[in-house]
C-alpha cells in the first residue's frame, strides 16, 4: 500500500486509540492526554488530504486545531485542578454528582 | 543509485515514523505512571512532527512540536509533577468500561478500515507539498475571518483561564 | 294609524328599560308615573284601535314592524294581527293589566326593589302584547317564552328567600318543559304549510283541500305548550307554588292573563282545532279532569292565596274544556269574565294580607267584615261570581260553558256536565269557605294583630272596586257573539234539544247550593266543620297534599336524573374517565422521563463508551446512504 493510505491507517488508529484511551481510564490527566491523541489523529488525516488538493485550507484547518487545542488545554487543566481540589482525587468513577 | 536510495528513504522513514507513533499510542493506553502515558504521547507527537516534516509541510511540523510538545505536554508534564499520583486511580488503571470500550473501538476501527479498504475515502497518489508562503497568503486574503476568531478565542480562553483560578478567590474573600 | 299597533307592544317595553335603567335614581313617583303611565297609554291605543277595527266592517288590521330574516325565498317578519279576538284580550290584557300596576303602588310602596318591580312588570306586559298581538306563531312563540321569562322574574322577586327563588325556578322549568312540546308542533306546522301565520294556517285547516300534515298531531303538541303554560295537568305543578311572589304578580300573571296565553293559542287556531277531533278530545279529558282533582285539592288549602291558585287551575280546566267541545267563543268569554273575578279575589286577598301585616293563614284570620267593609264587600262580590250566582258575569260564562259540555254535538256528553257540574258545586263551596273563615265569625289571630287591622290605601281600594263592578256587570257583554268570526259555536246534539233552561236552572242550584253548604259548615265559626273534620282526616290529608304529584315527579323524575347526573356522567363519566386518563397520560410521561433518566449516572466512562457507539451507527448509516 501506498504512504497515503498507510497514513491514513494510522490517522484512525491513532483516533480509534485515543477514544477508546478516553473510555478505558481512569486517571483524569490520562484521558486529557487521549483527547488530544484523537485531535493529533484527525491533523494527520488532515495533513495527508491536503497533499492531494492544490488548495491551503486543509493547512489553515490544521493551524486553526493546533490553536483550539491549546486553549482548550488551558481552560481543561485547570479545571482538572479545580475538581481535584473538590474531591481530593484524580479518579474520574469519583464524579459522579450529575447523575439522575 | 543515490535519488530511488533517497526516496525510498523517505518512504521507509515515513513507515517507521508511522510505525513508532502508533507504537507510542498504544503504550499510551497501557501504562500505569502519568508521566509514562505523558513521555509516550510526546514521543508521538515528535514522530508525527517528523512525519509531516517527511511529507514535506515543514512549517506544520514546525508547528507541531512549537505548540503541541513544547507548550501543550510541557503543561500538562507541570501539572502532573504538581498533583499526587497515588490515588485510587493508580492503583486501578481501567474503569468499569474495559471490555465493553475495547469492543466498540474495535468496531469503530473496523469501521474506518472498511471505508478505507473499499475507497470510500478517495486517496490520489500525488502529492502536492506546498511552503508557507502560499499558506500565509491563503491564511490572510481568503481565510482572514478564520484568522480574527482565532485572535478572539485565544483572547477568550486567557480570560476563562483567569477566571477559572481567581473568582471563587474574589467571592470568598 | 298604521303603526299604533306597534306602539301598543312597544310602550311598556319602554317602560321597562326606562325604569330597570333609571328607576332607581330617579325615584318612587318618577317610576309610578312611566310605570302606571305606559300601560294606560297602550290601553288607550286599545280602545282606539277596537274602534278603528269595528268602523272598518271588522277587517282585521295588519301590520308588519320588522322583517326579521329572509332565507332564499322564506321571511320571518315581526307582524302584528288585530281582529276581535286579539280586540279582546288586548283590552283584557292592557286594562286589567294597568288597574294592577296602579294597586302595585300602594301594595308594594315600602318595598325597597319598587322600580325593579315596575320594570319587570312593564317587561312581562311587553311579552303579552307580542304574544296577543303576533301574527305569526313565531312571534306569539317569542311572546310565550317572554312571559315566561318574567313570570320566573317576578315570582322569585324576593330572591333572597330561597324557598320563593325555587318556585321561580320551577316555573320556568315546567314551562320548558311543555315548551318542548310546542316547538315541536311549530316546525310539523312550518314543514307541512310553509308558512307560521296563523290565519293562514287557519285559512288552509279550513279550506277544501286541507294539507297532508296531521292537524290533530299539531294541535295536540301544541296543547302540550298549551299545557305548561295553562297549568293542566301534568305541568300544573308551578302554579300553587308561584303563589311566593308578591299577590299583584299572582293576580296579573297567574290569574288574568298569562295562564289564558294556552286558552289564548287553541282559539287562536281554531280553524285547526275545528279539524282535529282527536286533539279536542284529548284537550276535553284533560281540562275536565284538571278542574275536577284541582277543585278537590282546593277543598284541603289552608293559606288564602293557595286556594285561589287551585282555583284558577280549575278554571282554566273549565276554559279547555268549552274549547274542546268546540265552543271557542265561549272559552274566550270565561277568560274574559275570569279575568275580573279572579284579579279581584287575588288582588283583595293581597288586602287582607297587607291588613294582618303578612298573614296568609286562613286559621288564623276572621271577623274582618266589620274592620276593612271595602275588602270585604268586593271579595265577596268576586266570590259570588266565580260561585256562578246570577246576575254577576262568572254566571254567565259558566253556564255556557255547562252547557255545550252537555249538548255540544262535537263532544259534549251528560258525563262531562257532570263531571263539571260537580266541580262547579265544589267550586261554590270552597270559595264560600274561604270567604266564611276569612272575613267571618271571631276573630283568631294574635291580638298584636287584630289591633293594626286597617283598610288598604286609596290606590288599592279604588282598583278593587273597580274590578268588583266588572266582575258584576262584565257578563252582559256578549262575548262569545262578538267573537262569531271563529268558527260558529257548535250545534246541540240532537239529545239535548230544549234541555237549554232547565240545565240553566241547575247551575243557579248548584251555586246556591254550594254557597249554603259552606255558610252550614263554616258559619258559626266553623262550628260543624270541626265537629265532622276528624272523620275526614285521611281524605284531607290527601287532599292537603296535592294528592302527592310533586313527590311522585321527586321520586320518578328528579332522582333518577340526579342519579345519572352525579353517579354515571360526574364521578365516573367526569372523574374516572376524563379526568383518569389525563392524569393517566401525565402519569405515564413521568414514569417514562423516570425509567429513560436513568441512563444518565453521571459515569464519564459511560458517555464517551455512547459517544463511541454512536459514530460507529452514524458511520455504518453514512455508508449506506452514500
Amino acid at each position: 500500500m501506498d504512504k497515503l493510505s498507510a497514513l491514513l491507517l494510522l490517522s484512525l488508529a491513532l483516533f480509534a486509540l485515543g477514544l477508546l484511551g478516553v473510555i478505558v481510564r481512569r486517571n483524569l490527566l490520562v484521558m486529557l492526554m487521549c483527547m488530544e491523541l484523537m485531535l493529533n489523529g484527525v491533523n494527520l488525516s488532515l495533513v495527508t488530504f491536503a497533499q492531494q488538493t492544490g488548495t491551503a485550507a486543509g493547512a489553515v484547518l490544521v493551524f486553526l486545531i493546533f490553536v483550539v487545542a491549546a486553549a482548550e488545554i488551558a481552560i481543561a487543566i485547570p479545571i482538572v485542578l479545580l475538581l481535584v481540589r473538590q474531591k481530593r482525587t484524580l479518579d474520574a468513577a469519583a464524579f459522579s454528582d450529575l447523575k439522575g | 543509485m543515490m535519488e530511488s536510495l533517497l526516496e525510498n528513504l523517505d518512504t521507509l522513514l515515513i513507515y517507521v515514523f508511522a510505525l513508532s507513533a502508533l507504537v507510542g499510542a498504544a503504550l499510551m493506553l497501557v501504562l500505569r505512571h502519568p508521566m509514562q502515558v505523558a513521555m509516550a504521547l510526546i514521543s508521538t507527537m515528535v514522530f508525527l512532527g517528523g512525519i509531516y516534516g517527511l511529507l514535506g509541510v515543514h512549517f506544520i511540523a514546525a508547528f507541531q512540536v512549537l505548540i503541541y510538545v513544547s507548550a501543550v505536554m510541557v503543561f500538562m508534564v507541570y501539572v502532573i509533577m504538581l498533583l499526587d499520583v497515588r490515588d485510587p486511580s493508580f492503583t486501578r488503571r481501567f474503569s468499569g468500561f474495559l471490555v465493553p470500550g475495547i469492543v466498540a473501538g474495535v468496531l469503530l476501527a473496523g469501521t474506518l478500515v472498511y471505508a478505507l479498504a473499499h475507497g470510500l475515502f478517495a486517496v490520489a497518489t500525488v502529492t502536492v507539498s506546498f511552503g508557507l508562503q502560499q499558506f500565509s497568503a491563503a491564511f490572510l486574503n481568503e481565510y482572514w475571518l478564520q484568522f480574527e476568531l482565532t485572535s478572539v478565542l485565544l483572547v477568550a480562553a486567557v480570560v476563562a483561564a483567569i477566571a477559572v483560578i481567581k473568582g471563587p478567590r474574589r467571592r470568598g474573600g | 294609524m298604521t303603526s299604533l299597533l306597534t306602539l301598543i307592544v312597544v310602550l311598556p317595553l319602554a317602560g321597562f328599560l326606562v325604569n330597570g335603567t333609571l328607576g332607581n335614581r330617579l325615584g318612587n313617583r318618577f317610576v309610578t308615573v312611566v310605570g302606571c303611565g305606559l300601560p294606560i297609554a297602550s290601553f288607550l291605543l286599545a280602545i282606539r284601535c277596537t274602534i278603528d277595527l269595528l268602523a272598518g266592517g271588522s277587517e282585521p288590521l295588519l301590520e308588519t314592524a320588522y322583517t326579521w330574516a329572509t332565507i332564499g325565498e322564506r321571511t320571518f317578519e315581526v307582524a302584528f294581527y288585530f281582529d276581535r279576538l286579539a280586540a279582546v284580550m288586548t283590552l283584557i290584557v292592557t286594562g286589567v293589566g294597568s288597574l294592577i300596576h296602579v294597586y302595585s303602588t300602594g301594595y308594594m310602596k315600602e318595598d325597597k326593589s319598587y322600580a325593579r318591580f315596575f320594570a319587570y312588570l312593564n317587561l312581562f306586559l311587553f311579552f303579552m302584547l307580542l304574544l296577543v298581538l303576533g301574527r305569526s306563531l313565531f312571534v306569539l312563540f317569542v311572546g310565550w317564552e317572554g312571559v315566561g321569562l318574567a313570570s320566573y322574574l317576578l315570582i322569585g322577586f324576593w330572591f333572597d328567600d330561597p324557598e320563593k327563588a325555587r318556585a321561580g325556578k320551577k316555573a320556568f322549568v315546567t314551562n320548558r318543559i311543555g315548551d318542548a312540546g310546542f316547538l315541536l308542533g311549530l316546525f310539523l306546522c312550518y314543514w307541512g304549510l310553509g308558512t307560521l301565520d296563523m290565519d293562514h294556517i287557519n285559512a288552509a285547516f279550513a279550506s277544501p283541500t286541507p294539507p297532508a300534515v296531521s292537524a290533530s298531531l299539531i294541535g295536540i303538541l301544541l296543547f302540550i305548550g298549551a299545557t305548561g303554560k295553562s297549568a293542566q295537568i301534568p305541568l300544573h305543578v308551578w302554579l300553587p307554588d308561584a303563589m311566593a311572589g308578591p299577590t299583584p304578580v299572582s293576580a296579573l300573571i297567574h290569574a288574568a292573563t298569562m295562564v289564558t296565553a294556552g286558552v289564548y293559542l287553541v282559539a287562536r287556531l281554531s280553524g285547526l282545532y275545528a279539524v282535529a277531533p282527536e286533539a279536542s278530545q284529548v284537550i276535553v279529558v284533560i281540562g275536565a279532569a284538571t278542574a275536577f282533582f284541582a277543585a278537590t285539592i282546593a277543598l284541603a288549602q289552608n293559606d288564602i292565596k293557595k286556594v285561589l291558585a287551585y282555583s284558577t287551575v280549575s278554571q282554566l280546566g273549565f276554559m279547555f274544556v268549552a274549547l274542546g267541545v268546540g265552543a271557542y267563543g265561549v272559552g274566550i268569554f270565561h277568560v274574559y269574565t275570569h279575568a275580573f273575578f279572579k284579579a279581584c279575589l287575588f288582588l283583595g286577598a293581597g288586602s287582607v294580607i297587607h291588613a294582618l301585616g303578612g298573614e296568609q293563614d286562613i286559621r288564623k284570620m276572621g271577623g274582618l267584615a266589620k274592620k276593612i267593609p271595602i275588602t270585604f264587600v268586593t271579595f265577596l262580590v268576586a266570590t259570588a261570581a266565580i260561585a256562578g250566582i246570577p246576575p254577576l258575569a262568572g254566571f254567565w260564562s259558566k253556564d255556557e260553558i255547562l252547557w255545550f259540555a252537555f249538548g255540544s254535538s262535537r263532544g259534549g256528553s251528560p258525563l262531562l256536565w257532570a263531571v263539571m257540574a260537580a266541580t262547579a258545586l265544589m267550586t261554590a263551596f270552597y270559595m264560600f269557605r274561604l270567604l266564611w273563615l276569612t272575613f267571618f265569625g271571631a276573630p283568631r289571630m294574635d291580638k298584636e294583630v287584630e289591633h293594626h287591622v286597617h283598610e288598604s290605601p286609596r290606590s288599592m281600594t279604588f282598583v278593587l272596586i273597580a274590578l268588583a263592578v266588572f266582575s258584576a256587570i262584565g257578563g252582559y257583554f256578549d262575548v262569545p257573539h262578538f267573537l262569531s268570526a271563529l268558527p260558529a259555536l257548535p250545534e246541540p246534539r240532537a239529545a239535548a234539544e230544549g234541555l237549554e233552561m232547565p240545565l240553566l236552572w241547575i247551575s243557579i242550584a248548584i251555586a246556591l247550593a254550594g254557597l249554603g253548604g259552606a255558610a252550614l259548615f263554616f258559619g258559626r265559626n266553623a262550628a260543624r266543620a270541626i265537629r265532622v273534620a276528624p272523620r275526614l282526616a285521611p281524605l284531607r290529608s290527601l287532599l292537603a297534599g296535592k294528592y302527592f304529584i310533586d313527590e311522585l315527579y321527586d321520586r320518578l323524575l328528579a332522582r333518577p336524573l340526579f342519579f345519572i347526573s352525579d353517579r354515571l356522567f360526574l364521578r365516573f363519566g367526569d372523574r374516572v374517565l376524563l379526568d383518569g386518563t389525563l392524569d393517566g397520560l401525565a402519569r405515564l410521561a413521568q414514569r417514562t422521563a423516570g425509567a429513560l433518566g436513568r441512563v444518565q449516572t453521571g459515569n464519564v466512562h459511560l458517555y464517551a463508551l455512547f459517544v463511541a457507539g454512536g459514530i460507529v451507527v452514524a458511520l455504518l448509516w453514512s455508508f449506506g446512504h452514500g
